[in-house]
């Protein structure tokens, strides 16, 4: 892709992926902090 | 110099003086939490940002810029972990880290880190390291902002550099973290604009990216390559790996970006500053990096190829974008500069002078010695800075490793490890700053194959988890400590958060 050699396209264009990976999988994982922390109880420590 | 990049450079020096007098009338020097954490009242886009452009120093002007220019695609190693840098934070150690810090009163990185892991041993040497380590920093921001002035103004350095110091030290020195953090946002909206403007017209000029990888591959193939020019890095898995932690989770060791988690609004604040930082770093990291590469087609010859982006910059766009342009730049040195000052000072005002020298000091007089630790490290870097040491790059690549390789595990087993006390804490921060530090000192790199945050890490890690066993019956963790944590743990709020 953009006539790089393969092992530069990976860390060009993997890692960002990888990120917004783990972006998606950290908001979907902490979707009801804010709930849990209004209710003022202790709800696990996720993640 | 140019009339109109003198405006929008003006403008922009305006907007943030602006804000240091805005927030001092906020009442940022009421007390020290207001003056030192923004009254921990900071939501989480502000969050987001001041935590990646107090991330992103001159270095991503001058030294990311610098490293593509040099070393090709090798660089994009760097860029790599820095794109995840803030949401591993934030997922980390953010939530927990701000709740543990409100629960025991702290108001520096390092008082925090006394107050999980009791010993004035502990307070002494990581205030003095710090103190040390983030005055040098700010030195590589002061020579930074220094040369782009001087550049862009024709001013002298000296003079350059007074200017940018000056304004600097005037609003952090009036408006505190409030102050540090909203310039911070303004600042990192500026550098975004800024260096997203320069790609485009970087790409522009050398007919795309693909037309740019062909042509760079026709001058010297290895520049396309992820192991530098000449594969000067080439099977050296241990550099590349250093390179992607130091900007990754190296963060989680540095005082001045950790202090963000202490001034949250609250503990969830974590998540949504978390994706707001991946969205910015996605479209900031890689940019600089990849204005450095195409600069090799668009200016072979630069005699300081620190300057790459600037010289592009002056080539490439017209006067009114060039001050955009500046004013990004300036924006990447000064958002770090306020943020390092501003820790360096409260550091030693706070961990050094008030705990060791005036524990009686009042709450009035504390805020005061903490402007005057501002202003009298400002002195010192800019006095340090006209005698021009090493590169940028060589500064921040130095400090960052030690600084992450020392704090890294004292700061997450703080949170997440009940077992971690205060000798593991304390032979963790001596194991790895001075490993990260003979690391470069010595020149082992090359040698052995490793990066010095890798072997930094390495060292801390494995002296935190060692001693800390190893001392587990004469030094436990007190029970104290230990309910705060179980209290840190949770979500709630209300019920277990001093007011």
């Amino acid at each position: 892709m953009f006539d790089l050699p393969l092992s530069t396209t990976l860390l060009v264009f993997g890692f960002p992926a990888f990120w917004i990976l783990y972006t998606l999988g950290f908001l979907f994982l902490t979707r009801n902090w804010k709930r849990d922390e209004g209710n003022g109880a202790g709800q696990g420590d996720a993640p | 110099m140019n009339p109109t990049v003198l405006v929008f450079l003006v403008l922009y020096f305006v907007v943030v003086l602006s804000i240091g007098f805005w927030a001092m009338r906020r009442g940022a020097g009421g007390d020290l939490e207001n003056y030192l954490l923004g009254g921990r009242r900071i939501g989480p886009v502000v969050t987001a940002l001041t935590l990646q452009s107090t991330s992103m120093s001159g270095f991503m002007f001058l030294g990311a810029g610098a490293l593509g220019y040099v070393e090709g695609y090798w660089g994009l190693w760097y860029a790599a972990g820095d794109i995840g840098g803030g949401v591993v934070n934030m997922s980390v150690i953010g939530r927990r880290m701000r709740k543990l810090s409100k629960l025991t009163g702290s108001l520096t990185p390092i008082e925090y880190l006394e107050k999980r892991y009791p010993s004035a041993a502990i307070r002494l040497i990581a205030g003095g390291l710090t103190v040390f380590l983030l005055g040098s920093y700010v030195l590589a921001q002061f020579i930074a902002g220094g040369k782009g002035m001087a550049l862009v103004t024709g001013l002298p350095y000296s003079v350059a550099l007074l200017i940018a110091v000056g304004i600097i030290l005037l609003y952090t020195y009036l408006g505190g973290y409030l102050a540090v953090a909203y310039t911070d946002f303004f600042q990192s909206l500026v550098m975004i604009t800024g260096v997203l403007w320069i790609l485009i017209a970087a790409l522009v000029e050398v007919g795309g990216l693909s037309a740019a990888n062909r042509a760079i591959a026709a001058l010297e193939p290895s520049l396309v390559s992820v192991w530098g020019r000449d594969l000067g890095y080439q099977g050296q898995w241990g550099i590349a790996l250093g390179a992607v932690l130091i900007f990754s989770v190296g963060y989680m060791g540095w005082p001045h970006v950790v202090t963000r988690h202490m001034a949250m609004e609250s503990p969830s604040t974590a998540r949504k500053a978390g994706g707001y930082a991946t969205v910015w770093n996605l479209l900031f990291v890689p940019a600089p990096y990849i204005v450095g590469v195409l600069a090799i087609l668009i200016l072979p010859e630069i005699g300081d190829p620190e300057l790459a982006i600037f010289e592009v910059a002056r080539k490439l766009l017209p006067a009114a974008v060039t001050g955009v342009i500046m004013a990004a730049i300036m924006a990447a040195i000064m958002s770090t500069a306020d943020s390092l000052l501003l820790q360096t000072g409260s550091i030693a005002a706070r961990d050094l002078y008030e705990r060791f020298i005036d524990p009686n000091a009042s709450e009035r007089r504390m805020v005061w010695v903490s402007r005057l630790m501002v202003l009298a490290i400002g002195a010192i870097g800019y006095l340090v800075a006209l005698f021009q040491p090493p590169t940028v790059f060589q500064v921040v690549i130095f400090v960052t490793s030690v600084l992450g390789s020392a704090f890294l595990p004292a700061y997450v087993c703080a949170v997440w490890w009940r077992k971690a006390n205060s000798p593991g804490a304390l032979a963790s921060i001596v194991a790895g700053a001075s490993a990260a530090f003979l690391w470069q000192f010595l020149d082992l790199e090359g040698a052995s194959g490793l990066h010095p945050m890798v072997a930094g890490l390495l060292a801390s890690t494995t002296a935190m988890v060692v001693v800390s066993l190893a001392t587990q019956k004469r030094h436990p963790v007190p029970q104290a400590i230990l309910d705060l944590m179980a209290e840190s743990a949770n979500l709630g709020t209300a019920a277990v958060e001093p007011r």
